[in-house]
């Protein structure tokens, strides 16, 4: 790793402390405190255990109920705390993860990033409660091994500077271990957390595109394709396990053999057979088992802070996406496209010198004026801007150039919103949510309006036949019906919206004559009524029925 | 539960050598625990008895301190071997089964086909099957290794240190455990199954809300939507929360219970040694391996906890589609039989090598239900291919001869090379053919050629330009049948004529049928039919 990127890996670990985890840093306080109490109950609850056997050899045995009164009451005591600080620690993470799933879904909604919406899901729902093991655990596990191990340490070495010794010298070897291991923890969670998103994109393609594969005769293909991915993740997913257990083996290893040894030690001693490691008063059982009790605790804070490690390892790789997330380049629309009082006035629309920074080239609109009531129809060869010129005036991308005027006011930030209430789109990919046919016409029509737009739109027939009619729930593009029935339905959806500027990219795209030319009459209908239509195309029977034709160059 | 049982069984079976070892060390782990404190408890114990008796010479202290360092490195390894093996089996059988669930979609017919939803599909595969990794490596594996370590624990122990002992452990442990375990399962099996099914709402939610972003932005409901979504983020928490409490709970009532459990060890021990029929370094095994065998606790927690979330997923994956009827008596297609024959009250059609037919109707009147037939995706009564019914061919038999663009053919992300290639292997000059049959060679030249990325859902081109690449995908397949949904769909007049008499000439040899409601007098086409409407 070079010097700059290790820069950069500080400082980007600097900046997720201070988004993730500074915003909570009472709660972990508080949470620490009551831990590290709990943690501090142990020592006594052993004191308790190895008086009472020790009391067993001297013959004294009026100790036990004692002992064991208190070390249940003791195992109480820290069971509580436990919990408590448990309570603290879900908030935290709760606060947090509820926090960034906002911002994320906003975020999205607002200016859309050019990255797979099933990738941005798993990130939202996926990924960020991995958020919640790395705030809960690892300051906790920090503030305990600051504290824990140096009573336990202070208090075995009261008792016996061997034993201190062999603690003193394996313990600290486990941080240094852990440091090593970390780099490589949180490299594999990177990996691992890209491929989780590559393999959620690649699925939801492949399942938007199931029909067209079936029909390629790919789906050996498609399958082997997949399954390559999940054998990917299943590696990548083993690659950090395996770094989690292979450190936390080591650490066993550690503690088991510190442990091991305090025991033989004890032993020795208290056989006579070593006479160094104690201070004057030389070890009695009683001390010797409370050592043994307590060595295995002197080490458990350093375990966990391995594993919070693991934990914390994910959790900013999770924030690397994050902030990859904050950086990329979006398209944000005009307005915030929250409900307002429509502009005032009657419909007045004019694009003058407006340009469209489209993908690296800058793609100019064509110049035109439509005052209310009138029709005008937008054409030019496939990929000349007519779709990008309707998304212009719908406010849905920013101009690099000129401006667009409408009902006499400039189209902007502040207008934007007051400008959509007058106008409606139909795109010329059918988009279906997944929802009722009823409740995606309109939530708010009744039966009547319901049915007096489908007839306008000749689609009443279509819904008719169907099974579960307005209930139906249709395939994401329309599977269910047919591409021209399609089409009717987001005509009826346009005319329930009230709108009173109709903008609609190629109407009759896949309508068969006779159905197009009951739809260009509906939208003649709907001009008769006051409406003003804006319709890209290429059917002649559609521009020869507008008021006016703006030709569209590439 | 009856949910989980086949879960478990393809968990277990799909690597069923490293599950068996990984089972039998994760009981060696928690026996080696039990037994390394236990032999530490009586090593010291009985040192220093003999210590006070001073007859620390004669004790034998080499065994048992070897027994300690044994039993130390020798639970460390066996714990790494066994997450090792187990996680490791788990993970295989799960890839797998994400993968048997994607293939489950290809039984499906027609009409579920076009219905699908990705989202609803994509949660099943990814969220449904994460959630059961649990199944064996948090509720089976720990269950059953503290279950048979208990039992073990009890035996060596009655058998070492008095029945007393032995069942006071025993008894402590086991009841008052399975009683928490079962209160947890009670109180978080709602909650838990909840949380789960509400963030895959918010998943599906979060994509649909993307997917349908303009038209949400146009309506003003895209500040509706949002607030949809957190509200759906805020109950899949509360519920989080209410687990959240639950888990608590049993920790603490676990770790209450261990505390109990050696207390109760403890006394009883004590009683043992006081009448004599045991001695002090006998009577602290017991207390040490209570103490042990806490351990065995707290991963069953886990998966006690997730016992809810994992039974949902399972019933969800455990739900099958209907698929069609697999066929049995598989035909073979008569090459010196017409290419297509359709034979119904609605059409009588015959379609020979290199010809080309345009069919018409209205929308609505069956020309897409039609062809779907014609590729065997439903009851194709009447029609022949090769002289044999489409649905007694074989599937890949099937797909070799027949090639379809439906109407709303989808793309995928990825370059323009990866969407081609999903008609098979094919070289570089292959694929600019087909692209120059649908005049798309130009406008990919100036941008960056088979490199040129295109968006999810194939976004980047235009909706004439996607379609073209459609057409250029199925020229590829190289069919003896070549069925086309609307080909000229949002193409204008010229650009349509360029496209269907340049698949004309890139495909000779193949029958092409195709619906259309313009251009019926293409000279492109020899026949032009018109679909009859009956109900």
């Amino acid at each position: 790793m070079t010097r700059p990127q290790q820069q950069d890996t500080k400082s980007s670990r600097r900046l997720a402390n201070e988004r993730i985890i500074v915003p909570v840093a009472h709660q972990l306080r508080v949470a620490g405190a009551l831990s590290v109490a709990s943690g501090l109950i142990w020592p006594a609850q052993a004191g308790a255990l190895a008086w009472a056997i020790s009391g067993w050899v001297m013959g004294e045995m009026n100790r036990t109920n004692i002992a064991a009164l208190f070390f249940v009451l003791g195992g109480l005591l820290s069971a509580h705390l436990k919990r408590a600080a448990g309570a603290y620690l879900f908030d935290a993470a709760d606060q947090t993860i509820a926090r960034e799933r906002a911002a994320l879904i906003s975020r999205e909604a607002r200016a859309r990033a050019g990255i797979s919406s099933a990738e941005i899901a798993a990130l939202a729902v996926q990924k960020l409660p991995l958020l919640q093991p790395w705030i809960t655990r690892y300051h906790v596990a920090m503030m305990r091994v600051s504290i824990l191990p140096v009573v336990l340490l202070a208090v075995t070495f009261w008792f016996s500077w061997a034993a201190g010794l062999v603690l003193l010298v394996t313990g600290p070897l486990i941080p240094v271990f852990m440091a090593l291991v970390g780099m490589a923890a949180e490299e594999a969670s990177r990996r691992q957390m890209v491929e989780v998103g590559t393999m959620n994109a690649m699925l939801m393609d492949r399942l938007s595109a199931m029909l067209d594969i079936r029909l390629l005769g790919a789906i050996d293909r498609a399958s082997a394709e997949f399954e390559e991915r999940a054998e990917a993740l299943r590696v990548k997913t083993m690659a950090v396990l395996r770094v989690a257990f292979l450190s936390s083996t080591v650490l066993e290893l550690f503690s088991a053999i510190g442990v091991a040894m305090i025991a033989v030690f004890v032993g020795f001693t208290l056989l006579g057979e070593i006479t160094f490691g104690s201070w004057e008063t030389p070890l009695g059982l009683g001390e010797g088992l409370f050592l043994l009790l307590i060595a295995p605790e002197f080490f458990q804070s350093f375990r966990d802070l391995a594993a919070a490690w693991h934990d914390r390892a994910a959790g900013l790789s999770v924030m690397a996406e994050l902030e990859e997330l904050d950086a990329v380049e979006r398209v944000a629309f005009l307005g915030a496209a929250r409900a307002t009082a429509p502009l005032s006035g009657p419909i007045s629309l004019e694009l003058c010198g407006a340009a469209v920074a489209y993908s690296e080239r800058i793609l100019p609109l064509p110049n035109f004026k439509l005052n209310a009531g009138e029709s005008v129809a937008l054409v030019g060869p496939s990929g000349a801007g007519k779709s990008t010129t309707l998304e212009a005036i719908a406010g849905l991308v920013p101009l690099a150039l000129g401006h667009i005027t409408v009902c006499g006011e400039t189209l902007d930030e502040d207008k934007a919103d007051a400008w959509r209430a007058r106008i409606a789109l139909i795109p010329q990919k059918p988009h279906f949510s997944d929802q009722r046919l009823r409740h995606w016409l309109d939530p708010d029509a009744d039966e009547a309006d319901l049915w007096g737009a489908l007839t306008l739109a000749e689609a009443d027939r279509i819904v008719a036949r169907l099974p579960d009619g307005l209930d139906t729930h249709l395939g994401e593009t329309g599977g269910g019906v047919s591409g021209g029935e399609a089409r009717r339905l987001m005509v009826a959806r346009a005319v329930l919206s009230g709108r009173e500027l109709i903008l609609a990219d190629e109407p009759t795209a896949d309508l068969d004559p006779e159905t197009a030319a009951l739809v260009i009459a509906s939208l003649k209908r709907l001009k008769d009524a006051g409406h003003s239509l804006i319709v890209a195309t290429h059917d002649p029977a559609v521009f020869g029925a507008m008021d006016a034709t703006v030709k569209v160059k590439p | 539960m009856k949910s989980l049982l086949p879960i478990i069984r393809l968990l277990l079976t799909a690597e069923p050598k490293s599950m068996v070892r990984g089972a039998a060390l994760s009981v060696i782990v928690l026996l080696m625990g039990a037994a390394l404190l236990g032999l530490s408890g009586w090593f010291i114990t009985a040192t220093g008895i003999a210590g006070l008796a001073g007859i620390g010479i004669a004790f034998d202290v080499f065994r048992p301190s070897a027994g300690v360092r044994f039993l130390a490195l020798g639970r460390t390894a066996a714990r790494y071997g066994e997450r090792l093996l187990t996680h490791d089996a788990t993970l295989r059988a799960l890839a797998a089964l994400r993968v048997s669930l994607l293939r489950r979609q290809v039984g499906l017919d027609a009409r579920a086909l076009v219905r699908l939803r990705g989202e609803a599909e994509l949660t099943r595969i990814i969220s449904d099957v994460d959630a059961l990794d649990g199944v064996i490596l948090r509720l089976f594996l720990p269950g059953l290794a503290a279950l048979v370590t208990h039992l073990i624990v009890f035996l060596m122990l009655g058998w070492l240190a008095g029945w007393a002992v032995a069942s006071a452990v025993l008894v402590g442990y086991v009841p008052f455990a399975a009683f928490v375990f079962w209160r947890l399962a009670r109180q978080s099996v709602v909650p838990s199954g909840q949380s789960e099914s509400q963030a895959q709402a918010l998943r599906r939610g979060i994509i649909d809300m993307i997917r349908d972003r303009q038209a949400l932005i146009l309506r003003a409901r895209i500040a509706k939507r949002e607030d949809d979504m957190l509200s759906l983020d805020g109950s899949s928490r509360k519920m989080m929360r209410a687990l959240d409490l639950s888990d608590r709970n049993a920790a603490a009532a676990l770790s209450i219970l261990t505390a109990a459990v050696t207390g109760l060890a403890l006394m009883v021990g004590a009683a043992l040694v006081a009448r004599g029929a045991i001695n002090p370094a006998t009577g602290a095994i017991g207390v040490f391996v209570a103490l042990a065998l806490a351990e065995a606790l707290p991963p069953l927690a886990r998966g006690v906890a997730d016992y809810g979330k994992m039974t949902g997923a399972a019933e969800r994956i455990g739900h099958a589609p209907k698929t069609m009827p697999e066929t049995t008596a598989k035909s073979h297609a008569k090459l010196d039989a017409p290419v297509l024959t359709i034979d119904t009250p609605n059409l009588t059609l015959r379609l020979d090598v290199g010809e080309a037919a345009a069919l018409t109707g209205p929308s609505g009147g069956g020309k897409t239900s039609l062809l779907m037939q014609v590729t065997g995706m439903a009851a194709s009564d009447g029609i022949l291919i090769f002289g044999t019914r489409p649905d007694e061919l074989s599937e890949s038999a099937l797909r070799e001869i027949v090639t379809m663009v439906p109407q709303r053919s989808a793309l995928i992300a990825g370059s323009i090379r990866e969407n081609l290639s999903l008609s098979g292997g094919t070289g570089d000059e292959e694929m600019w053919q087909a692209l120059a049959a649908v005049a798309l060679d130009g406008v990919l030249r100036a941008r960056g050629g088979l490199e040129t990325q295109l968006g999810e859902g194939g976004t980047g081109l235009s909706g004439g330009q996607a379609r073209r690449l459609t057409l250029a995908r199925a020229l590829l397949r190289k069919p003896k049948l070549l069925l086309l949904d609307e080909p000229t769909e949002g193409l204008d007049d010229a650009t349509a004529t360029l496209v269907l008499s340049g698949i004309r000439k890139a495909s000779p040899d193949a029958a092409i049928l195709a619906t259309l409601h313009r251009s019926v007098d293409h000279p492109v086409f020899d026949i032009s039919k018109k679909l009859n409407i009956s109900r």
